[in-house]
Parts: C-alpha cells; sequence; structure tokens
C-alpha cells in the first residue's frame, strides 16, 4: 500500500550499510508529480547509494520503496555510453530495451538529440569521436528518450566546463517543465541545486542523516541569477551546510 | 494505487517500419558492404607483398642448400598442382579439415562457454582454473599418446587432441573477458530494465569479443598444427598420413607441398573466415585510432 497516495516514489525508512558499514539509516523521501527534489551533502555521505536505492539498482537493506510510475531513467556522473554504438544507437538504448521498432527509435533518437544541442552528423559518430561535453549531451538525450515519469540525476554535471553547465541544466528545467518528469537531482553544488529543484534537502557527511530540508521559492527556470546567488549567498553562512562547504574546501585543497 | 516496477508497464507502441525505409537502409547496407569488401581484398594485397617476401627467402635458402635439404617454391608448387588432378589430395584435405574444425569447434565452445560461466561466478572459477591449469600442463604429445590409446588409430584421437590442447585459450579468454566487463554499463543497461540476455547481448559480449578472437585465432591455427601432428604419429590418414609417406619415400618436393597445403588452410581459416568476422564486429574500434572509422 503506497503511503501517500499521490506520490511517484516513496522511500521509506531506508537505510543501508555496504560491506557491514553503515551508510545512513531512516531515510525517508516523497517524490510528487513534477517534483524536482534536489540532494545535496558532501562528498561520501551516501548520495549515490540513495540514488541507486530510488531506482532499484541497488536493494536496500532496511525500509522500503514504492514507486508509481511507468519508466525512470538515470543520468549517471559518467556519461556511460557503449563504446561499440553509434551516438543514435545509444541515445535509442532504452527505446531498443523497451522493444521500440527501429525506425521509430531512430527518428526519436535523431529528435532528442537535436534538443540536447548535438549536430545531425554526430549522430553516426562513436562515443570516442565525441568531446566530453556532447558525451553528457547524448547521456541527457538517452534518458530523456525513453519519455521517463522520474528521473535520476547523479551529479550529472560536475565534469563539464561552467558555461557548458548552465546551458545543460537549463535544458533540464525546460525539459522537466515540458515533460513533467519527476526528478531526484543528487549534487554538491548548492547554485545547481537552487537552479534545478523545487526542494533541497541537505545530509550529514557523519550519519547521513537529512540536517534539513527546504522549499525553495519560485519555480526553476523562473530565478534570475541574482536570485540564485543571493540564496545561496544567505544560506552558506547556515550551520546546515557549514559541512557541505568544509567538504568542498577539503576536495579542492 | 499499485506499487509496480519501472521495467513493466507498457512502452512505447511499436510501429512498423516503412517499406520505402527499409528498402533504402538495405540499399545502404548493401553498399557498405561491398565498400567494406573492397578494402580487405586491397588489405589482401598488402599480406600477399608479406608472403612473396617469405617466398624469396625460400627461394634463397633452395639456391644455397640445392633442392634436395630445399626443393624451389615453384617445384612445390608444381607437385601441389600435380596432387589436385589425383584423388588422394582431396580425401587427406577433407579428413584433415574436418578433424581440425570438429576440433576447433569443440574446443572454441567448451573453452568459451565454461570461461564464461567462470568468469561470472567467482566458485566456478576457483573450481576450473585449476582443472584447467592443470590440462595445461600436460604436454600435447602426451594427450596424443594417451588418444592413440584410447581411440586407436581413429580420427578421434586427432581431435581429442586438438581439444584438449587448446580449449584452455578459449577459457582463459571468456574469463577474462566476462570477469573485465564494465559493471558500470551493466548498471546503466540495468537501469533501463533491460533483461540478463540483453544485457549480456548488448554490453557484455562486445566487451568478451575482444577477447575471444584472439583466442580463437590461435585456437585454429594450433588446430590445424596439433592435427597434422597426431595423424603422422597414429597414422590415421590425412595430410599428416600423406607426410608420412611422403618422407618414408624421401620425396622432399611432395613433403613441403603437404606442409604448404597445411599452412594454407591455417591462413585461410584465419584470414578468410576469423579476421572478416572480426573486422565485422569491431568496426567501433578503429573509431579510436588516428585515422577514424572508415565511411
Ligand atoms: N559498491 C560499494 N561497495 C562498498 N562500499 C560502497 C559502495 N558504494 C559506496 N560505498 C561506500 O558508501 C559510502 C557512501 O558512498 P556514496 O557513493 O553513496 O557517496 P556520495 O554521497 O555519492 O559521495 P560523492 O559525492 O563523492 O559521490 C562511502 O563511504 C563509500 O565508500
Ligand atoms: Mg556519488
Amino acid at each position: 500500500m503506497m503511503p501517500h497516495e499521490k506520490a511517484k516514489l516513496v522511500l521509506q525508512d531506508v537505510g543501508h550499510s555496504w560491506l557491514g558499514r553503515t551508510v545512513f539509516e531512516g531515510f525517508d523521501l516523497v517524490l510528487r508529480p513534477g517534483e524536482v527534489v534536489a540532494l545535496v551533502g558532501p562528498s561520501g555521505c551516501g548520495k549515490t547509494t540513495i540514488l541507486q536505492i530510488a531506482a532499484g539498482l541497488v536493494e536496500p537493506l532496511r525500509g522500503r520503496v514504492y514507486r508509481n510510475y511507468r519508466r525512470h531513467a538515470v543520468v549517471f556522473q559518467e556519461p556511460r555510453l557503449l563504446p561499440w554504438l553509434t551516438t543514435r544507437d545509444n541515445i535509442a538504448y532504452g527505446l531498443k530495451v523497451s522493444g521500440c521498432a527501429a525506425s521509430r527509435r531512430h527518428a526519436i533518437a535523431a529528435a532528442r538529440a537535436l534538443e540536447v544541442g548535438l549536430d545531425p552528423e554526430d549522430l553516426t559518430k562513436y562515443p570516442v569521436e565525441l568531446s566530453g561535453g556532447m558525451r553528457q549531451r547524448a547521456a541527457v538525450a538517452r534518458a530523456l528518450a525513453v519519455e521517463p515519469d522520474v528521473v535520476f540525476f547523479d551529479e550529472p554535471f560536475t565534469a563539464v566546463d561552467v558555461g557548458l553547465r548552465r546551458v545543460l541544466q537549463d535544458l533540464v528545467i525546460a525539459a522537466a517543465a515540458r515533460a513533467h518528469f519527476s526528478a531526484l537531482f543528487v549534487t554538491h553544488d548548492l547554485a545547481e541545486a537552487v537552479r534545478v529543484a523545487h526542494r533541497l534537502i541537505v545530509l550529514s557527511a557523519i550519519d547521513g542523516r537529512v540536517v534539513d530540508q527546504r522549499i525553495i521559492a519560485g519555480e526553476p527556470g523562473t530565478r534570475d541569477n541574482r536570485a540564485i546567488f543571493d540564496i545561496v549567498e544567505s544560506w552558506s553562512h547556515e550551520a546546515v551546510f557549514a559541512e557541505l562547504f568544509d567538504a568542498d574546501r577539503r576536495v579542492s585543497a | 494505487m499499485t506499487v509496480s516496477s519501472p521495467s513493466e508497464g507498457g512502452g512505447v507502441p511499436a510501429s512498423r517500419p516503412d517499406a520505402p525505409g527499409r528498402l533504402a537502409s538495405a540499399g545502404r547496407m548493401l553498399v557498405d558492404a561491398a565498400e567494406w569488401f573492397g578494402r580487405y581484398i586491397w588489405s589482401g594485397w598488402v599480406g600477399l607483398a608479406g608472403l612473396l617476401c617469405l617466398a624469396a627467402a625460400w627461394q634463397a635458402g633452395h639456391e644455397i642448400y640445392g633442392s634436395f635439404i630445399l626443393p624451389a617454391p615453384l617445384e612445390t608448387i608444381q607437385v601441389l598442382l600435380g596432387l589436385l588432378q589425383g584423388p588422394e589430395l582431396a580425401r587427406a584435405a577433407s579428413e584433415t579439415a574436418w578433424r581440425a574444425l570438429t576440433g576447433f569447434l569443440l574446443a572454441a565452445g567448451i573453452g568459451t562457454l565454461a570461461g564464461a560461466i567462470a568468469g561470472y561466478s567467482f566458485a566456478a572459477m576457483r573450481i576450473m582454473r585449476p582443472i584447467v591449469t592443470v590440462i595445461l600442463g600436460v604436454p600435447p604429445i602426451a594427450w596424443i599418446v594417451l588418444a592413440l590409446i584410447w581411440f586407436g588409430s581413429s580420427g578421434g584421437a586427432a581431435v581429442l587432441t586438438v581439444v584438449l590442447a587448446s580449449f584452455p585459450i578459449s577459457f582463459a579468454g571468456a574469463l577474462e573477458g566476462v570477469a573485465t566487463r564494465d559493471r558500470a554499463l551493466d548498471a546503466m543497461a540495468r537501469s533501463f530494465g533491460a533483461s540478463a540476455l540483453t544485457r549480456f547481448r548488448s554490453v557484455t559480449l562486445p566487451h568478451l569479443l575482444s577477447y575471444l578472437f584472439p583466442a580463437w585465432t590461435t585456437t585454429i591455427g594450433s588446430a590445424w598444427k596439433v592435427t597434422v601432428m597426431a595423424e603422422l604419429l597414429s597414422n590415421s590418414g590425412g595430410i599428416g598420413g600423406e607426410l608420412a609417406t611422403a618422407r618414408a619415400l624421401f620425396d622432399i618436393p611432395l613433403v613441403m607441398a603437404w606442409i604448404v597445403l597445411v599452412v594454407a588452410f591455417a591462413l585461410i581459416s584465419e584470414y578468410g573466415v576469423l579476421n572478416p568476422i572480426r573486422e565485422m564486429t569491431e568496426r567501433w574500434r578503429s573509431a579510436g585510432l588516428p585515422w577514424g572509422v572508415k565511411r
């Protein structure tokens, strides 16, 4: 029985350990239709583990996961394109798995490639012939091609440069608004979270506890740079985010 | 409200590919295939040039040591052409070919299957590895002796020797290929709800093939050699039997002719069969090379 009638995805009291070491306990999440939830937290606090559990890639040791949707897609930190398939076949991979006919999935792949800013001639290239940014665009196109109801993003744009990151974030925001999918968006970057999400969940490094949850004012896509900057600036002085920025400093040091 | 996994539920409705589109794509495939064939023949010339260099060295050796030690290439070819007229070549060659190919198929099949299972299952690997090491440790000549005792002077001895001597190569290749598969790509495929079979076909197999082709190439090469050796020692006909006869008659050009025939078979099976298949399945690899994928 689904605890929340309208929710697309519910994680209830989920806990997980790797090799006997507990990463987090008692994690709850309710993902509503059309809602983008950002999950931020310092490195190693269990964000990827939560995402893998939510996406069904890892079985949680404790707690339950309820899903109420037809299909989902995952955008990983690395592009994870199949090196032996052309860009077209990579974008169409999810469609092929679900048994879509070749001509139809090629048409969809071409349309999605155009949307994420790939050129038509890139479609016949293999992943090694694409730049890092183009590969990540292809990975986003592959996820959107299956018309998912829920999309899981695991720090998808950490490896791309700042300019392209903005472009890809805007692309995700536009796609979410158009296709009305729900999303769980894992990130390190508070500004990214504030840009793309409706709601923010902050995890602690020490025990993977949820230290804070807050609604971000306004709809994603309507906040301008100034507003995002102001929110990040005011939040970064708060104690709950101190850990996040400490960890960032540790990483860059 | 239902609890459902994302992999179930309706997909994008499948539509039938339209006929003109299918015709056009078939035409494109035909052009691609013709282009690829042309390139393959062309690269064959380069290989032929290498073989002719070898023939020149052979000729030089003949001129130094004389006909009795090393007959001239042309003389050998003439003997070979003479053999083509008679019935014994077809009989011997088909016997040897049948044994070598049976041995190859069994060795590659058993080795690949066992290796893949071992690659997936740690327990299976722990059990099979030492067995394979022991089998690999027995010299092929010892297998021939044992097979002779078990099978007598029949083709079975040659086939068994080929299988035992060369299945460990495919085993090791398949084991390595499956064990080094990219789990991140596998997780990606799982995230789209791909079944185990689909994941094997689309994620593991293309990677595995790059380990299998070198193993299979080595196996087919040694299959010919071991078959002839087993035939010669077990006196069970085939090219090995003909070699034994020619040696007994001290007919050196005839010996050379049979040797050339075996080498030709090995070359054909590698460059005529295995390599074209490999090129077709691994076209994507050349995309990473400096000159790019040939389109
Ligand atoms: N497959 C695994 N096997 C064993 N331990 C794991 C595995 N995956 C993650 N862990 C451990 O679980 C903890 C949380 O890892 P996780 O990848 O979820 O962190 P994260 O929050 O995504 O970090 P980052 O921001 O650096 O990606 C880490 O201590 C890690 O060592
Ligand atoms: Mg992570």
